[in-house]
């Protein structure tokens, strides 16, 4: 490719071509052009040879299988969120949003005595239209992303409450079907982990190779300087928060399966690890850039933290303090890699 | 000027702010391939006029003609399809999103894949770098992210975007503020090149010096009409400030 032959070109004017090794090169041209990649990667690195060396059955198959059936839903979720906070919004509604739809499809099934997949149609709706009030609030009245999902959050948290009364509602026994995406297994592989790599590779797809991804990054970059291009920004702003709704019903509907019921207060929190996980993963904050492949990495870090404690006999409520001084460490590597390449070369940044 | 009708005619032009009159009835016509420079001090009424040619602000009263057609925009996207552009002071470009993109943003070539759009990146990179050769841009990496390059790079790129667009009429709001000297030079004569094909180029700008490089004649706006009309090379820069200020000034800055 002559593009790729041009970026070679330029880079090895900067000093990073005399570096060792064409693989090392490579990997340096990967990560300069998506720079948060490289702190997550590190912190990755880290999280696994220490549990390696001291918890013996944390490097096995197994047990990898089970830290992406156990954290499937969170996947799904930073898939979408990344989009969210590229376009510089926040949805803090999730958690309560996948609680919401668990609920819907215990409902449905249970009591309404609905089909399976119409049960499950019905929580994906309730997500959508969830996801659809948070961006009508945003794009059409104007109103701040944070204020929206603050308050709907604690909406969709109290209309589960109220439809459950409180108790935890039991998916119906016939239908295995319900519980399949929570806990099935196709051959050796579980099945929320095969649906979680399929959304992690379409939103990463999505993000970074289709017209409506590049939009999201504009938005999040200039949005007055998109739309004065024609771009109907209001629109992309919109399908992005009903994306998130539709990944936390999905979410909530995984969550229901996996535990055999639908609990209100499920995914109490579940918006700021994933939150964390997509600023960990090098997505800025303040919108214009973005990596879905950064967001599950970041979620991988922060599950094998939370795996790896517990295997190596440390005490779980040390997970929490453990969790947040990483993602502080990340950003703090984020931000001094800032400008440099990988090997800490001050990057020229005007390219006069 | 030939029997051809003007590239752009504005007839009595008004517009009110409830009880402001930032124009009150101007009259100005451009002929085709023509570098008009519009001066005029800050809140005479430019940016209100400009806003209204490229169809961000709809007129009070008043005609707009393009070619001899009378037009109404109703938006940024009419005036567009009528072939008018502007490029904003601000630039509008995303700093997070490389050369090719800005230049693309909202028109990308897609290329389709088992039926579903993706973005063709190779075309955007190779034509992008086609459309900046064109224009004698000096940009050595397509791939670059905008924020990282220098102001004169970023104007060269918002207004190769405009021409992109085959416009018969672009609007340059302010596009030497903030430049070095060289890049300055580089601007100017991307202007040069633009009215060379024949777009006709309505110049705002404060550096009265750059005016004597690229345009054919000036119009002051003063108190939101036209107050004066000079062909440049008839007139000076200190009778330019005088017009703009409105009164016998001995500007130093003129000196």
């Amino acid at each position: 490719m002559p593009a790729q032959h041009t970026k070679t070109v330029t880079v090895s004017k900067n000093g990073v071509g005399r570096a060792p090794g064409r693989l090392l090169h490579g990997i340096a041209l990967g990560f300069e052009r998506q720079p948060g990649l490289a702190s997550v990667c590190c912190l990755l690195f880290i999280c696994v040879t220490t549990f390696s060396v001291f918890a013996p059955s944390f490097l096995s198959v197994s047990n990898f299988l089970t830290i992406l059936r156990q954290n499937a839903a969170a996947f799904i979720s930073a898939a979408a969120m990344t989009f969210v906070i590229t376009t510089g919004g926040i949805d803090l509604s999730i958690g309560a949003v996948a609680a919401f739809s668990g609920i819907a499809m215990a409902v449905l099934a249970t009591f309404w005595h609905m089909p399976p997949l119409l049960a499950v149609a019905g929580a994906l709706c309730a997500g959508a239209v969830a996801g659809a009030v948070n961006g009508l609030l945003i794009t059409r009245v104007g109103m701040a992303p944070f204020i929206v999902t603050l308050a709907t959050m604690s909406v969709f948290r109290g209309l589960s409450l109220v439809t459950a009364q409180g108790y935890s509602l039991p998916l119906p026994e016939d239908s295995a079907l319900l519980e399949w995406a929570g806990r099935g297994w196709i051959g050796p592989v579980p099945v929320p982990a095969l649906i979680m790599l399929f959304c992690v590779a379409a939103a990463s797809i999505t993000l970074h190779r289709t017209r409506f991804g590049r939009y999201v990054t504009g938005i999040g970059s200039n949005q007055e300087g998109v739309r004065r291009t024609g771009v109907n920004v209001r629109r992309v702003s919109l399908i992005v928060y009903v994306f998130s709704g539709l990944a936390a019903a999905l979410s909530g509907v995984i969550m229901a399966g996996r535990l055999g019921s639908a609990s209100s207060n499920i995914g109490v929190g579940f918006e700021l690890d994933v939150i964390a996980a997509v600023v960990l993963g090098g997505t800025s904050l303040t919108g214009g850039y973005g990596s879905v492949i950064g967001s599950a990495l970041g979620i991988l870090t922060l599950a094998c933290l939370k795996n790896g404690l517990i295997l190596a006999h440390i005490s779980p409520f040390l997970t929490q303090i453990f969790t947040g001084l990483i993602t502080l460490g990340a950003i703090w590597i984020n931000m001094s890699l800032k400008g440099r390449d990988l090997f800490g070369i001050r990057k020229n940044r005007d390219d006069r | 000027m030939t029997g051809l009708p003007p590239a752009v005619e504005m007839r009595g032009i008004t517009r009110r702010f409830g009880a402001i009159q930032p124009l009150r009835g101007v009259n100005l016509a451009l002929g085709r391939g023509e570098v008009l420079g519009l001066l005029g001090d800050n809140g005479a009424g430019k940016s209100t006029l400009t806003k209204i040619l490229s169809g961000a602000l709809a007129p009070t009263d008043g005609e707009i003609l393009i070619d001899g057609q009378l037009c109404r925009f109703a938006s940024p996207r009419d005036a567009q399809d009528a072939g008018v552009h502007m490029v904003y002071q601000d630039l509008s470009l995303c700093g997070s999103v490389d050369v090719a993109g800005n230049l693309f943003m909202g028109r990308e070539p897609v290329r389709r894949v088992l039926g579903l759009p993706f973005l063709d990146t190779a075309t955007m990179h190779s034509r992008a770098a086609e459309m900046l050769q064109g224009l004698g841009v000096v940009i050595r990496d397509t791939h670059a992210r905008v924020e990282g390059l220098s102001g004169g790079q970023r104007q060269a790129i918002a207004i190769a975007r405009a021409a992109a667009f085959n416009p018969g009429v672009l609007i340059l709001d302010e596009p030497t503020a903030a430049l070095a000297v060289m890049e300055v030079e580089a601007v100017l004569s991307l202007i040069t090149r633009l009215r060379d094909q024949g777009v006709t180029i309505i110049l705002i700008t404060h550096r009265l010096q750059d005016l004597f490089h690229v345009c054919d004649r000036v119009a002051v706006i003063r108190n939101g009409v036209v107050a004066a009309e000079r062909q440049i090379d008839e007139t000076s820069i200190g009778e330019l400030v005088d017009l703009i200020v409105g009164e016998r000034f001995h500007a130093r800055s003129a000196h």
